[in-house]
């Protein structure tokens, strides 16, 4: 695992990430932990009751105009400023919805979202709404991948098991994967769902051809390796992460070993191995690494199985290692 | 220096702290959202192949910049293309890249301005329009139309409106844009009214951006690779546009900036060499 890093602030110093409920005026406000984790709470203010619906009954409120009738989700407004600012009244609005546009789906997150990559993010307008509130999106099916959601796609909303009271205690998965009982029941949670366990792929017996493919592949990855860890560049993309892989193709098992730098490949089977990656052609990983066609893609494309989806940020880091070469490699011809 | 995930959280902190910083929003899967709102109303459009060219191209033109941060990165359609997805549509090369610099312009009023270039022997350039707008952050009915970036539309219109220019596509010849996103860098094209929204590809396809085309877009090899300095980028690309002006002789430059959530903002200039 990585190598840990002593933090300026200690972990005890930070506070968790909860809210609390306070009455000012017969009026319930919610208090959460700043967002940037300074020491300070603070006020959901007007927004009290939509955070406090989704955390504690499980409803999504809007806010509709008195005069033109637009309703906004999240209510974002006390005073439609459309309507030289008539007041908006709070209602609550359905739970499934359909997409507005396409939404994107982040591989590569920032750090406080890499356990929860990849992920979808994107806008829907829910049944009773008119503008469009801004969700995660997951796939009960394992990885997201293009062309699942798109501009109109059905989504459903789900709540997650343990609330705070942010935006993210809910999120949508496509309402086409859910029963019609799930879909029409208000307030799903997400351990009413079944979820994909991760499957490990089974291979056919391999031919002469392919245990020849296999040993040619392991030899040109092995080279390449080494390469890698003599250049300065290429070190610096696994700096500080060690990983030992099990690698298992349709004509044999082989480990990798990342350590703070030093990148090794030995034709081994690991008892212990950190994650395991399964790829029928062993030339999809040697493509990788030689700087053809990413890693990243081939996961997402299914060409390549990892046991455990955080590992896509070691991923990340082996396409890393690939451009790093070449690019040091292209320098010194530029220079 | 920090690692790449930690640079884009703190990026991150700038979207919105009550629908957006919770859920995973980054400035690529806020600028992704209204790529691909585009591609939901014009599809076939923003071909990753054209994408590719484009991050090739402006990694060709900043080879002759000293200042380029990624001078001796120059990348091929293929590598683009290969590239890994760091959020979808955007591949690794089609990004800008998040970096620290800085960037400074002299402004001065027209009679110091003469007597500046009369003393350094330096031409002046006018700013002869500026114009800029904002968008609503959420989407849907009377919210922010998702399929395109209207402020850059107000933006570069109302600079236009203010130096005189009709029909940008005969006057604008040369283009200093913020592009964070190669894509985006299309759509802003389209948005300015140098390019039809239908046939934006055409920028590469009919060559309109290509050495000896219509237009001059990025000679500086643009955020992707000079640099993008948050809040000094777009100062750079003036300063680009300034130097380039007076190097090929040529007269009208269009100077833009965008962002924000949805890249609800932008603020455009035009730049006139005498």
């Amino acid at each position: 695992m990585t190598n840990k890093k002593r933090k300026l602030i200690p972990d005890e110093f930070i506070p968790e990430i909860r809210s609390r409920v306070i009455t000012l005026d017969n009026q319930d406000y919610l208090l959460q932990n700043d967002t940037m984790y300074t020491f300070y709470e603070r006020s959901m203010g007007e927004l009290s009751p939509f955070f406090l619906g989704i955390k504690n009954e499980k409803k999504i409120l809007g806010c509709k105009c008195s005069k033109c009738g637009l309703v906004r989700v999240p209510p974002m407004l006390t005073h439609c400023p459309d309507c030289e600012f008539a007041p908006t009244n709070l209602m609550e609005v359905g739970q499934v919805g359909r997409m507005n546009s396409t939404p994107p789906i982040t591989y590569f997150a920032t750090s406080l979202f890499l356990d929860k990559a990849p992920f979808g993010r994107g806008r829907v307008i829910l049944e009773g709404a008119d503008t469009a509130l801004s969700v995660m999106l997951y796939t009960t099916t394992g990885i997201l991948v293009p062309g699942l959601i798109k501009k109109g796609t059905e989504v459903k909303v789900i709540f997650r098991d343990e609330r705070v009271g942010l935006i993210s205690d809910i999120y949508c998965v496509p309402a086409s994967e859910l029963t019609p009982e799930q879909v029409a029941k208000k307030g799903l949670q997400e351990s009413e769902i079944n979820w994909a366990a991760p499957k490990e792929p089974k291979f056919p017996k391999p031919t002469e051809n392919d245990l020849a493919n296999f040993k040619q592949s392991v030899k040109e990855m092995q080279a390449l390796a080494v390469k890698m860890s003599q250049s300065k560049r290429a070190r610096r993309a696994i700096e500080g992460w060690k990983r030992n892989i099990a690698v298992k193709t349709k004509a044999g098992e082989f480990a990798m070993y990342i350590d703070n730098g030093d990148f090794k490949i030995e034709e081994k089977k690991l008892a212990s191995p950190d994650f395991v990656m399964a790829c029928e052609d062993p030339n999809t990983l040697l493509n990788g690494l030689m700087y053809k066609g990413s890693i990243t893609d081939s996961v997402i494309m299914k060409r390549l199985w990892i046991s455990k989806n955080l590992e896509f940020n070691t991923i990340f880091k082996l396409d890393r290692l690939a451009r790093f070469l070449v690019m040091e490699q292209k320098e010194k011809k530029a220079r | 220096m920090s690692a790449t995930p930690e640079v884009i959280k703190t990026i991150a902190w700038s979207g919105d702290t009550f629908f957006e910083q919770n859920i995973g929003w980054s400035a690529s899967d806020s600028y992704a959202e209204v790529v691909l709102g585009y591609m939901d109303a014009y599809p076939g459009t923003l071909k990753p192949e054209i994408t590719a060219q484009i991050s090739a191209l402006l990694s060709q033109q900043a080879r002759t910049n000293p200042y380029a941060q990624r001078q001796f990165d120059q990348v091929t359609p293929e590598e683009v293309m290969n590239s890994r997805y760091i959020v979808y549509p955007f591949k690794e090369l089609e990004i800008c890249v998040y970096s620290e610099g800085a960037a400074a312009l002299i402004l001065a009023e027209e009679e110091t301005a003469k007597a500046i270039a009369k003393n350094t022997g330096k031409p002046i350039v006018w700013i002869t329009g500026v114009g800029e707008a904002n968008e609503h952050s959420f989407a849907g009915k009377n919210q922010k139309d998702m399929s395109h970036i209207v402020s850059d539309y107000l933006g570069s219109h109302r600079a236009y409106d203010m130096a005189g220019i009709k029909d940008p596509t005969k006057s604008v010849q040369m283009v200093e844009l913020h592009d964070a996103f190669i894509h985006q860098l299309e759509i802003s094209m389209a948005e300015f009214g140098l390019v039809p929204y239908q046939t934006v590809d055409s920028l590469i396809e009919d060559g309109l951006m290509l050495p000896g085309g219509k237009y001059v877009v990025n000679p500086c090899g643009g955020l992707s690779y000079c640099g993008h300095a948050v809040g000094a980028s777009n100062i750079m690309s003036a300063w680009s546009a300034r130097n380039e002006l007076t190097k090929r002789k040529l007269k009208t430059a269009l100077i833009h900036g965008t962002g924000s959530t949805i890249s609800q903002y932008t603020a455009c200039a035009i730049l006139e060499h005498e």
